[in-house]
Parts: structure tokens; sequence; C-alpha cells
């Protein structure tokens, strides 16, 4: 079994204080490193997720924070599968720890925003995150693809913008109890109605923004934990899967498939079924992308209803992106599903800094994470260290 | 701060691509017929759903029915399906007014392969 025997955030911001991507990493993982309670030399891998090396001008970027770590003499991977980057070095760092190559792993996830680029010029960027050949030269960017996938998901489930607004209020709220985010807003329906429009249906505010950021957490074999750590949460299950990447080649472009699977590899693994995760951080890259994960993850059998009675609200019935997700704590692309995991973490142990946190933490919580246009999927589940 | 300005010009050969990239700079439809269940596919797949690699390419007729579209600060792009072909595609579109709902592939820049729509001739347009 894998523990997550630390886990920490650096602020998710535009940073203007002069630290970069090098920084951020150190930052994370010295937090996180403090409350494994283990010692630097007793890492024996450095996993990294850093989705672009045109953000940080850096190509082969885990030789370099591995030295700045002090982890020379660790081995090392640098993993990257688009947003889902983080949460996939997640499941590297579990499945190394599993095969018995390496007792402790330290996962960390970076990416600046990019913020110096010009907007077009990471828009460019970004549109490469898909087939380049047919879609990214064409200009067809994120939004445009989500937004025609959204649309069918929309009229399949009769949901209007209203559902859209509910999703970027609650986040955005979630995000005001979280110190490290980025973007804890409190919106109006109204202010979203009146806001750019993008690419119908969404509006600049149903949008995540980019981030500057990084994400650490300690994975450890569970028998080789400190005495102190005991109570660390455990990583019950972990599931991905892909699907085509063109989203005209889907039969159902409307459907997160991949994702769907991902969830039934990872519930399978751990045991439980989708009615047993007590909370969610969930990929809400856009407005409708956290329903549409809904509905791919089985969360919820009427996602109008539920979202109405506030089932996915810090006091729901599964709450879904108490940090604020995406679009509230925000979004350093190779760091978000390490985020996902720490905070889910952080939360099931009672450590997590947003107010937001658990009295009484639910026993299981859930981190999704997807690549493109859900064309790569992974979701991990957690539990209590007694849930086993 | 550390500025450093890079400009890069790549030129990225198309490989098996070739035959659809051509025909788009031409505004000519051409897809992946596969050998094996005779499915076609624009865009095209090095591999069919049924597993089969083995394919020939096919000329369509560059005709387009609009499934979705969406229109913004992004532009004007849609989720279309060529005549002929089994599975639709994303691309953009020029000059459609609302309410149109067929169009036609038209020749992409030079040696860039962009999937461009405009108004079939019995459509009109804005």
């Amino acid at each position: 079994m894998v523990s997550v025997s630390g886990a920490a955030l650096t602020p998710f911001c535009k940073s203007k204080d002069g630290s970069a991507f090098r920084d951020w990493a150190g930052s994370a993982f010295k937090q996180a490193l403090a409350i494994s309670t283990l010692d630097r030399c007793d890492i024996d891998m450095l996993v990294l997720a850093s989705e672009s090396d045109f953000f940080t001008l850096q190509l082969n970027p885990v030789s370099v924070i591995a030295d700045d770590l002090g982890l020379a003499g660790c081995s090392t991977l640098r993993v990257e599968g688009g947003g889902a980057s983080g949460q996939l070095a997640v499941h590297a760092g579990v499945r190394a720890i599993l095969s018995g190559t390496a007792r402790h792993v330290a996962v960390i996830g970076v990416d600046p925003s990019a913020s110096q680029l010009s907007a077009s010029a990471v828009k460019a960027l970004y549109s490469f995150s898909f087939d380049a050949w047919s879609e990214g030269f064409a200009g067809v960017s994120a939004t445009t693809l989500y937004a025609l996938s959204v649309q069918g998901f929309m009229e399949r489930l009769q949901l209007s913008k209203s559902h859209l607004a509910a999703v970027t209020i609650q986040n955005r709220e979630n995000a005001c109890a979280n110190p490290n985010a980025h973007l804890g807003r409190r919106h109006t329906v109204q202010e979203i109605d009146d806001c750019t429009l993008i690419a119908a249906p969404y509006r600049r505010l149903h949008c995540s923004p980019l981030s500057d950021g990084a994400a650490a957490i300690i994975l450890s074999k569970s028998g080789a934990l400190p005495a102190t750590r005991k109570t660390a949460p455990v990583i019950l299950g972990i599931g991905a899967s892909s699907d085509r990447v063109h989203l005209g080649a889907r039969p159902e472009p409307d459907r997160f498939t991949a994702k769907s699977t991902a969830m039934k590899r990872a519930c399978k693994s751990a045991g439980i079924e989708p009615k047993d995760i007590g909370f969610a951080e969930v990929y809400d890259a856009y407005a409708g992308a956290q329903l549409q994960a809904i509905e791919a993850l089985g969360l919820s059998e009427n996602i109008g209803q539920d979202l109405d009675a506030g089932e996915f609200g810090p006091t729901g019935r599964c709450p879904i992106n108490l940090s604020g997700g995406l679009m509230g704590q925000g979004a350093p692309a190779g760091a978000i599903g390490v985020a996902q995991t720490a905070n889910c973490a952080l939360f099931l142990e009672g450590r997590n800094q947003s107010g937001l946190q658990p009295a009484n933490p639910p026993r299981y919580a859930l981190a999704d994470t997807h690549g493109g246009i859900c064309t790569i999927a992974a979701v991990t589940v957690l539990a209590q260290a007694d849930a086993l | 701060m550390i500025r450093h300005d890079l400009t890069l010009a790549y030129e990225l050969p198309p490989g098996w691509l070739s035959p659809w990239i051509d025909g788009l700079t031409k505004g000519k439809a051409v897809a992946r017929k596969c050998a094996a269940c005779g499915r076609v596919s624009f865009v095209p797949q090095r591999v069919c759903d049924c597993g089969s690699d083995k394919g020939t390419w096919v000329e369509l007729s560059g005709r387009v029915k609009i499934l979705r579209r969406t229109s913004g600060t992004e532009g004007e792009h849609c989720l279309a399906q060529f005549e002929g072909a089994d599975i639709a595609c994303v691309a953009r579109l020029r000059n459609f007014a609302p309410g149109i709902t067929h169009g036609h592939l038209v020749p992409s820049a030079k040696d860039v392969p962009m999937l461009i729509l405009e108004p079939a001739s019995d459509e009109g347009s804005n």
C-alpha cells in the first residue's frame, strides 16, 4: 500500500515577486518533506510533472529540479500528459513503490503561466495540445473544443447557462476560503452573463486561469512510514485511460468516455464504488467540463437537480472542488494533478489550510484530472489511513 | 529578469498524412478508407476502430454538414461531417451566416493544413 506522507502547495497566482518555477518547486518540496518527517536522503525517486518546455524554457527540467533539491543520486522521471501531467506523475510514483523499486518518492508538479509571452503565443502553444496538424495550425483553441463538446451535453441533460454559472460561482466562492488560491471571487449571475463571449456557450468567467505555482507530495510505502506519520492517508486506487484525439472521431463527443473508464479502473483497484466518494477535486478547466466530469465519474444520477440542491457545495452530499478547483484555486498546468491529490490528502487528514476543511473528513476522496479534451484521463482514489 | 528572444521556423515533414495535407492546401477532402471494414475517416485515422491499419486514400466531394457551431472571440468553428465520411471533424468557418447548415472545403494557405469551410453555393453567404 502507498501512503501520502507529505503534501504541500505554493500559492497559485501570477507571481510578481521575482521568483521562478525552480523556486516554487523547491518551496513545495521542502514543505511536503517537512510534513513527512523524512529526510531528503530518504527519497529514492523524483517524479516531475511539467507540461511544456516552452513555458519554462528548460528542456529536461527534472535534471535541474533534482539538483536544486539536493536529490542528485535519486532516480528521476519527467511526466507529461497535457493537463493530466500531474496526476500521471502521481500514478508513476505509486507504481514505483508498488513495484518495489522505491520506498519514498517525491512527486512535484510545476509550471509557470508564461505570462511574459503574448496571449496569442500562449493560446497557439496550448492549441498544440490537441492534434497540431489538424486543429492547432487551424487556430482551434481549447475553449472552442470544450464549447463544441459541452453543447451536446447540455442539450442531453437539459442544462442551461444558469448551471454553468452555478459552477463558476461555487468554485470561486470556495476559493475565497483557500489562502493559496488565485481567484477567490464572489461573482453574480449577471456578471457572468455580461462578460466576454469566448466560444459559445463559454464566457470568460466560465474559464479557468493560467497560474504560476507548484505542488508536491511525498509518497511512501505504507510499511516504511515514519512512526510519526501512521495517520497519513493512503492511495487506494489509481486508474487511467485515453480516447481518440479528435473530438469528431468519438461516437459521443459530449461524453468524457476516457474518464469513465479511468474511474472504473480506479474504483476496481480501490474496491469501492463512485457513491462511496465523500468529496472530489475535479478537473474544471471550464464550468461545463466539471459537470461533464461529474457525469463521467458517476458522482450523480441527476446533475442538474443535485447542482440546484447544493449537493456539490461544501455542506452537500459530495463536495466538489473545496479548494476552488482550477477555476478558483488556479491552474499551473503541470501542478494541477499533484495539487488535487495533495489537497485531497490534506483534507482527509484534517490539515488543509482551507477554511472549508471538514471537521469530520469523509473516508474516501477522489482526484480527477485530464489532458486534451479528456483525451488522457487519470483519477486517484484516496482514503483515510484506517480505511484499509 | 532574464530576457531571451527565440524565433523558431519549423518545416515539418507531413509523413503518412501527406495526401491529406496536400489535399487541404488544394481544397480537396482526401480521406482514409479502411481496407478491412470500409469505414471512411476524415480527419484520417492511421488505425481504424476495427483495428486494421490497412487503407487507401479516397477523395470526398468536399461538401459538409454542420453539426454544431460555436463563435466568440476565438472565431467561428464547427463540428462538421463531410459527405462520405463516417466520423466528424472540427473546422473553421468563414462567412457563415446564422442558420446555414451546409458548406464546402476551401483551399488553406500554402503548406499549412487548415480545415476551412465556406457556405455551400446554394445557401449563400453573409
